[in-house]
């Protein structure tokens, strides 16, 4: 027997939303099969990893610190994904964004007022703008992917991290620590809601997604990114400039990965260490993705990729399950809303014989 | 069944063919036969059935319902691998070839039977002798035109010594010349015992050719007829299910000053088979319409890419629009001073087929129909505009919603036509606009041009087709490997010279050289 894949003419709507949602239910059925296969409590992984974060008022603080980032980089992806930018380097923006956060909060360090920290903030969009300024020259003058090229640099930032911290930025007082000076209080990021650990990032992220949904669905430039992505060449008829798209995307990307980094080193870190890269920038890949590249789509998807980190915290303490197992879970979603993609969008047959 | 047709039995015989897709029935118990030797035209617009039908014949698609004969046999075609071993070739309209091959590289790539080069090349001269084909089989593909591009695939369907040929619109891009060259093999290949199926919508070429004729309309038969006794007329009529009407074109005509002037226009090509443009010139005023003839690919997308704006030539003063100079100006600020273009490809250039009506009007319309504020569009204006480019030019749809992959070929080009008609340029430069459209569409298309001109604006039309050049134009010139002719006015030229002056031969040489291959393929 023989199968084989046939477009459908026009995908349904209402599959299109619910793809996303059933790979994640999907995802919980299989987790709870394997982990169970593995000798752990299956249903109670997938209990303390998806429901727990959200039945767990107390969770819901560390939902939104964790979301925030994922949210803003997701978005700035998004975005690219759109026009056929593949940026996939957002962690190494995202480093280079705090870095150069950083390294304002070290040069103001001994200043005070309400203007260090959006300061930091435009020195962090700057700092992850200038970590694609390279991918996008490359890609515009020399049609060099930018799927190596902002892949690469992540390497580059991380290995430009560790250079700044074990040298030149370590912290005299920190016992020969690999770390920073903890910024002053006013290059930190207030809390939002009193009592608890929400701090700036998350209304930031919200706001964002808001901008950028409006953006996308009513703006001649959203217009510009999608026709550059669907139809290169009506675009051009159109009098879009594909290399003018490539640039804004990965800046608009790069400097939404940098402030990220800002917010993060700013808020949860207060300072630079070793353990910054936190793979939010990878994450963010499948934010978007299970997000439909869109803003509102990548807001939820932000806060389900969220759930995943903190449950899988929780779930490390309350029965042993390895960390790996998050990477696991994420992963499996997003090949799952993939493959329900190729079904959304198609139909199988079966090639058989005419009768 | 009666006992002549046991003796000599039908080539291709079909009986309650029928297939659907989703949404639509696109063939409804179909059923017609083809002799030996015979070769048969298979009329209808687009979105008649045409294509589902010998897809089917070709072994692509498998029909739900119906029964096809092979020399009286019933047969299952279940792959083209088997139709190609019964000995049923296809000439598709559009080629599947790789662009970076050569010419024997590609005729390999679709033998069933693996050859040596050597024993492959020797086939493929034979072929090309016995039906007087010319090319040349070390050349790559994409250094090639059209015609020679589509006789890539005749050989490599003759080379499976066929007894039944099927030939998709076949005709749509090649000069007189080669058209007529294309015939004469036909008709040889007949005479050798070969039916032919062809497949078009050119009315006067089924009568020159064809001995029989089957007429689909909505996927079912509407009529046989022999079209050596019908008029282009009554078949056309009968294919579109109602009376035609002629082209309704003044003949006093008043033009006006200048619209578009064009200087000096030069532009290298791109990569290594782009074709340069050299020193082109010629002016359109306002009320004419100027046709360029050519065969493909001798610099018309390049010319019709310089003059939309879609390439941002450095000299400013090579196309003068009005008093503007705007040669260096983008498509946008091109269209704003009143410049509309239409590209030739319709999926993916001329619109985003993922995209919907609504969407596609704004990607060209948004500045001249004021959808846009502040870097906002309006998708009230957007929907309104488009609603009435639907009404105006009858496209059927369900709407300024649907997706605009959905449309049938000629019902998407009415909507991008209306879509820059009714912007109400100054100048309007198209190509092909009528490439793969059935009569219906393309006769409304050819009014609404012709409208437009009488409305003042200049129009450039740059296209493949000379019927509908000289139907349309009062001007026309011929662009060969990036040069253009001197203009001519229509009725002081004739077909002859214009097809002389396709296959790039000029002047006071013309007289000396016959129109044969050679001269249009060099």
């Amino acid at each position: 027997m023989q199968l084989k894949l046939e477009k459908k003419l026009q995908p349904s709507k209402i599959m299109l939303f619910a793809t996303p949602i059933l790979a994640v239910l999907l995802t919980m059925v299989l987790g709870a099969i394997i982990f169970s296969l593995l000798g752990y409590d299956g249903l109670g992984a997938v209990r303390e990893i998806f429901l727990t974060p959200i039945l767990n008022s107390l969770k819901w603080q560390d939902l939104a610190v964790k979301a925030a980032p994922l949210i803003i980089i997701g978005i700035g992806l998004s975005i690219g994904f759109r026009a056929n930018v593949w940026n996939i380097g957002a962690e190494g923006q995202y480093i280079v964004g705090g870095l150069a956060a950083t390294g304002v909060a070290l040069l103001t360090h001994e200043m005070s007022g309400w203007w260090l920290l959006p300061l930091m903030a435009i020195a962090g969009m700057a700092g992850g703008m200038a970590w694609v300024f390279i991918p996008a020259l490359l890609r515009t003058k020399l049609k060099v992917s930018e799927i190596l090229t902002t892949l690469m640099l992540t390497y580059v930032a991380v290995q430009l991290l560790n250079f700044l911290i074990f040298g030149p930025w370590k912290s005299p007082t920190s016992y020969g620590q690999p770390q920073t000076v903890l910024f002053n209080d006013f290059q930190i990021l207030p809390y939002i809601i009193k009592g608890t650990i929400v701090q700036a990032g998350a209304p930031i992220a919200v706001l964002i997604a808001l901008i950028a949904w409006v953006l996308m669905s009513k703006s001649v430039f959203g217009f510009q990114v999608k026709t550059v992505g669907s139809a290169p060449n009506a675009a051009r008829y159109g009098g879009f400039s594909e290399n003018k798209t490539i640039w804004i995307t990965l800046l608009i990307g790069g400097s939404l990965a940098g402030l990220a980094g800002m917010l993060e080193v700013a808020g949860p870190f207060n300072r630079m260490v070793p353990q910054f890269p936190t793979g939010y920038g990878f994450t963010a890949i499948i934010v978007a993705f299970l997000g439909r590249l869109h803003p509102i789509g990548v807001l939820v998807a932000g806060i389900v990729l969220a759930i995943t980190f903190v449950g899988g915290e929780v779930a490390q303490t309350t029965i042993g399950l390895p960390n790996a197992a998050v990477g696991l879970f994420q992963a499996m979603m997003l090949f799952l809303l993939l493959a329900g993609d190729v079904l959304v969008r198609y139909n199988i047959k079966r090639v058989r014989r005419a009768s | 069944m009666n006992n002549k047709q046991q003796k000599t039995p039908f080539r291709l015989k079909l009986e309650g063919i029928t297939k659907a897709f989703p949404g639509v029935l696109a063939n409804d118990q179909v059923s017609f036969a083809i002799k030996a030797g015979e070769i048969h035209a298979l009329l209808g617009e687009n979105g008649a059935g045409k294509s589902t039908l010998v897809k089917m014949i070709y072994g692509i698609m498998l029909p739900d319902s119906g029964s096809i004969f092979w020399n009286g046999e019933k047969i299952h075609i279940k792959n083209p691998k088997e139709a190609r071993s019964l000995g049923i070739g296809m000439v598709f309209q559009h080629f599947s070839l790789f662009e970076a091959m050569s010419v024997l590289e590609n005729i390999a790539l679709g033998m069933d039977n693996k050859l040596s080069k050597k024993q492959l090349e020797a086939k493929v001269y034979e072929v090309m002798d016995t039906y007087g084909l010319s090319l040349e089989p070390s050349r790559i593909v994409s250094t090639l035109g059209v015609g020679e591009r589509q006789r890539i695939e005749i050989v490599r369907a003759l080379l499976l010594n066929p007894k039944l040929l099927i030939m998709d619109e076949p005709t749509s891009v090649l000069t007189p010349q080669e058209v007529e060259q294309l015939f004469a093999t036909l008709r040889q290949l007949a005479k050798n015992g070969c039916s032919i199926l062809y497949i078009s919508h050119k009315l006067h070429e089924i009568k020159a050719l064809c001995d029989g004729a089957t007429i689909l309309r909505g996927g079912k038969i509407v009529g046989e007829c022999d079209p050596k006794k019908e008029t282009s007329k009554s078949m056309a009529e009968m294919m579109i299910g109602a009376s035609l009407q002629a082209i309704n074109k003044s003949t006093i005509k008043d033009f006006g000053e200048i619209a578009l002037e064009v200087k000096n226009l030069s532009l290298a090509g791109v990569g290594d088979f782009g074709v340069s443009l050299k020193n082109i010139s010629f002016n359109v005023r306002h009320g004419e319409i100027f046709g360029i003839a050519g065969v493909a690919g001798n610099g018309q997308n390049e010319l019709q890419s310089a003059l939309g704006g879609e390439v941002v030539l450095k000299d400013q003063a090579a196309i003068k629009l009005n008093e503007f100079l705007i040669g260096n100006m983008s498509a946008n600020d091109r269209r704003k001073k009143g410049l509309c273009a239409v590209p030739e490809e319709r999926h993916g250039h001329a619109a985003v087929p993922d995209f919907n009506l609504k969407d596609n009007a704004i990607l060209t319309a948004r500045d001249r129909q004021n959808m846009t504020k502040l870097g906002m569009i309006s998708a009230k204006h957007a929907k309104d505009f488009t609603k009435q480019v639907i009404d105006e030019f009858n496209v059927m749809t369900t709407g300024s919603a649907a997706i605009a992959g959905s449309l049938s070929g000629g019902n998407l080009q009415k909507f991008i036509m209306g879509r820059e008609i009714m912007q109400v340029p100054d100048v309007l430069v198209v190509s092909q606009p009528t490439w793969g459209v059935d009569a219906g569409a393309a006769a409304a298309i050819h009014q609404a041009l012709i409208d437009l001109a009488a409305g003042g604006a200049a129009i450039i039309i740059i296209s493949q087709d000379l019927d509908e050049l000289l139907e349309l134009c009062d001007a026309i010139a011929v662009i060969n490997e990036g040069n253009l002719s001197e203009p001519k006015n229509i009725g002081q030229v004739s077909i002859e010279e214009i097809g002389l002056l396709m296959g790039g031969v000029h002047g006071q040489n013309s007289e000396q050289l016959t129109p044969n291959s050679e001269v249009i393929a060099s």
